[in-house]
């Protein structure tokens, strides 16, 4: 008699992988949606915060995520082509995307300490700071984590380190427009 | 990419309003679902990806309502 069929066997990747996205996933999720709740309670303050944020600047940086999410995804192609030296440089330029978008996140802050800005200026500011703050943590520990499988390459291990950046870049699709420009 | 710059691009017309924030939510959510299927390959494996398909949608309908209750308050 055959082995009744494991639905985590059709899961792409690794399932440990996955559950750290579906963890990591829910922690912004509840975080997103208790920000939309404290702002039912003063939209105009939380409008005239988020009026402060440079938008231009974070959807540049949305694009850079975007692209380095994107030759994440050519290079786990390409490791299953068995092209090493080609997945070699794709990871690098996503990891080195990652950094651009982290020159740009550390420049927004500085910006924001100038203008006196901080964690206790107005509930909007804690609620920006923590996640996007949260968020170039993960961006940083994917970059390290796209190098590793960089050094360690095979088709298995970059599926799983182009996933937890997909899942970066999937954070930040909906952080950016909640947090940038609802207004 | 286009649906990034489309977001941004309303974000930047100036433009503001209950419809238009609906509007930049909707995008993000076609964004997290092209995401989900293509780059984190849920596409290959149907029943996960409609798992996946439908918590996403029922929590963008959650942010919609919030955004919606924030501008009628």
């Amino acid at each position: 008699m055959a082995e009744p069929r494991n639905a985590f066997e059709d899961l792409p990747g690794d399932l440990m992988m996955w559950i750290l996205i579906v963890s990591e996933l829910l922690v912004f999720g509840a975080g997103l949606v208790a920000f939309l709740s404290v702002r039912i309670a003063d939209p105009n303050g939380f409008a005239d915060a988020q009026a402060t944020l440079h938008r231009t600047g974070a959807g540049v940086n949305t694009m850079i995520l975007v692209t380095s999410g994107w030759l994440a995804a050519m290079a786990a192609v390409a490791a299953n082509a068995g092209s090493l030296a080609r997945t070699r440089v794709l990871l690098g330029g996503a990891a080195a995307l990652g950094a651009v978008f982290l020159i740009v996140k550390g420049i927004e802050y500085a910006d924001k300490a100038a203008h006196g800005i901080t964690f206790e200026t107005h509930a909007f500011f804690t609620f920006y700071f923590l996640l996007t703050g949260f968020h170039a943590a993960h961006v940083a520990a994917g970059i390290v984590l796209l190098g590793l499988v960089a050094v360690r390459c095979h088709p298995r291990t970059v599926e799983v380190g182009t996933a937890f950046w997909h899942m970066v870049d999937l954070v930040w699709v909906i952080l950016f427009p909640i947090l940038y420009l609802l207004g | 990419m286009a649906l990034s710059a489309s977001t941004t691009l309303i974000a930047l017309i100036g433009q503001t309003g209950l419809i238009v924030a609906l509007a930049i939510l909707m995008l993000a959510w076609a964004k997290a679902l092209i995401i989900l299927r293509s780059y984190l390959g849920l596409a290959a494996a149907p029943a996960w990806g409609r798992g996946f398909a439908i918590v996403l949608g029922a929590y963008m309908i959650l942010a919609m309502a919030l955004v919606a209750m924030a501008g009628a308050a």
